[in-house]
């Protein structure tokens, strides 16, 4: 979730924690459509998933 | 949720930096075996506990315990140990909640049909707006009667009336709020979730809902999108694409309230001139993007099924299925593994008795919504 130290900065949180969320966005946003694209090329076949 | 925890004394005096960075990794991959080894455990408990209690008194209940229960528990219980051992927040940084649920999301667009994504699009819009406006403005206005901290109630309006800790995230940010409200608003975001995920499927059964109906009330009212998917897989495949449909919508919308935010605060309660001008620029950085991956992934799912045979088409999806239970079983192990009390105590009654407030709200008012938007949507 968040860490819960104090005594940083509010505006440099703030920017750490909108930096993260949209990394993390693409992020999922690429590793997903990844995973679909193998899948569905075959290379990620049926059974390898347990 | 998705801010890392600050390693507990993980840079001593003295310690060379290249020295600190190695030790920060090797404790992100050990916190990585820990939540792939809990999602494997609970991948084997689900698909074996069904069989070792068949034929007992516990076999109907346990047939009907979804990965959601196991992996929430495991990481609970997870936390527990880890907290009592003094490493949870050392392996912090490997719970990316954030990261697990969206990557599982936008597999998740795979299996929801384009025409069925196109078909629910105008009552998900409505119906998140709708919530959005009422309870914003209802939580926002207790929170002013209760005496509430300008920025706290933002951060619990948005919380509570979008969509969880990415919300509330968001809100910081707009608002320039202070860590230790983000962190209480985070943790009262999942002490709420944790029960909804049990308590709205129940309660659509026992309503008799639809599964749309009951789908898009999951989907509006728990504040978390993990918890929301969790809730939907509970009540069955089409309330949780629906749930997952009208989820994606509130998220797509958190860019609004956010940009609405920044401009409410800097020009009204801070006065401010400097946030004119940026509102575009600001919309788009605030924008969830795993949405447009979760659109993309049902448009390309719904082009393949068209152009390949039925078997070939479905044992693909299915493979494209398992892998999306997995991450959302890594996003439910990394809910229970993140929990902290430590926030909630220091809040006080006050800002728990308005997100109940609000959370029973949102529940009346999203039933009322859900009830008339999604009535003859079909998702067949």
């Amino acid at each position: 979730m968040t860490d819960t130290d104090a005594g940083a900065g509010s505006e440099d949180d703030g920017q750490r924690s909108r930096r993260w969320r949209i990394n993390e966005d693409w992020a999922a946003t690429v590793v997903g459509l990844m995973l679909l694209a193998l899948v569905l090329a075959g290379v990620v076949p049926e059974g390898l998933v347990p | 949720m998705s801010t890392p925890a600050t390693p507990e004394g993980s840079a001593p005096a003295g310690t060379e930096p290249s020295d600190t960075s190695r030790a920060t990794v090797a404790w992100t991959l050990a916190g990585l075996v820990v939540v792939l080894g809990l999602a494997a455990l609970t991948r084997f408990l689900e698909q074996n506990v069904p069989d070792w209690s068949e034929g007992t008194a516990l076999g109907e209940f346990a047939a009907g315990v979804e990965f959601p229960v196991y992996a929430i528990i495991l990481g609970l219980l997870g936390n527990l140990v880890l907290s009592r051992a003094g490493v949870r927040d050392r392996l912090a940084a490997a719970f990316r909640t954030e990261f697990f649920i969206k990557t599982g999301l936008v597999l998740l667009g795979a299996s929801i049909n384009l025409a069925v994504l196109v078909e629910a699009a105008g009552p998900a819009i409505a119906q998140a707006f709708l919530l959005i406006v009422l309870v914003f403005g209802f939580t926002w206005w207790l929170g002013g009667r209760l005496g509430l901290n300008d920025k706290l109630r933002a951060l619990l309006a948005s919380a509570v009336s979008i969509c969880g800790v990415s919300a509330a995230i968001a809100a910081a940010g707009a608002v320039q709020a202070k860590k230790e409200q983000l962190a209480y608003t985070a943790s009262l975001v999942i002490l709420f979730a944790l029960p909804s995920i049990f308590l709205l499927p129940a309660l659509a059964e026992g309503f008799g809902l639809a599964p749309q109906v009951a789908g898009a009330w999951i989907g509006g009212n728990i504040d978390t999108t993990a918890a929301v998917t969790a809730a939907g897989s509970l009540v069955g495949e089409e309330a949780l694409q629906v749930a997952a449909i009208v989820k994606t919508t509130q998220n797509a919308l958190m860019g609004v309230v956010a940009v609405a935010l920044t401009a409410y605060f800097a020009l009204r309660v801070e006065r401010a001139p400097s946030a004119k001008g940026h509102a575009l620029r600001s919309l788009w950085s605030r924008f969830p993007k795993f949405v447009l991956g979760f659109i993309a992934a049902s448009i390309i799912a719904s082009v393949y099924l068209n152009s390949v045979g039925a078997d070939q088409g479905e044992a693909a999806i299915d493979v494209v299925n398992d892998l999306r239970t997995w991450f959302l079983i890594l996003a439910f192990v990394s809910i229970g593994l993140e929990f902290r009390v430590a926030p909630l105590k220091e809040a006080g009654w006050r800002p728990i008795g308005l997100f109940a407030s609000a959370t029973v709200f949102n529940l009346l008012a999203g039933l009322g919504l859900a009830s008339w938007l999604f009535a003859n949507v079909s998702i067949t």
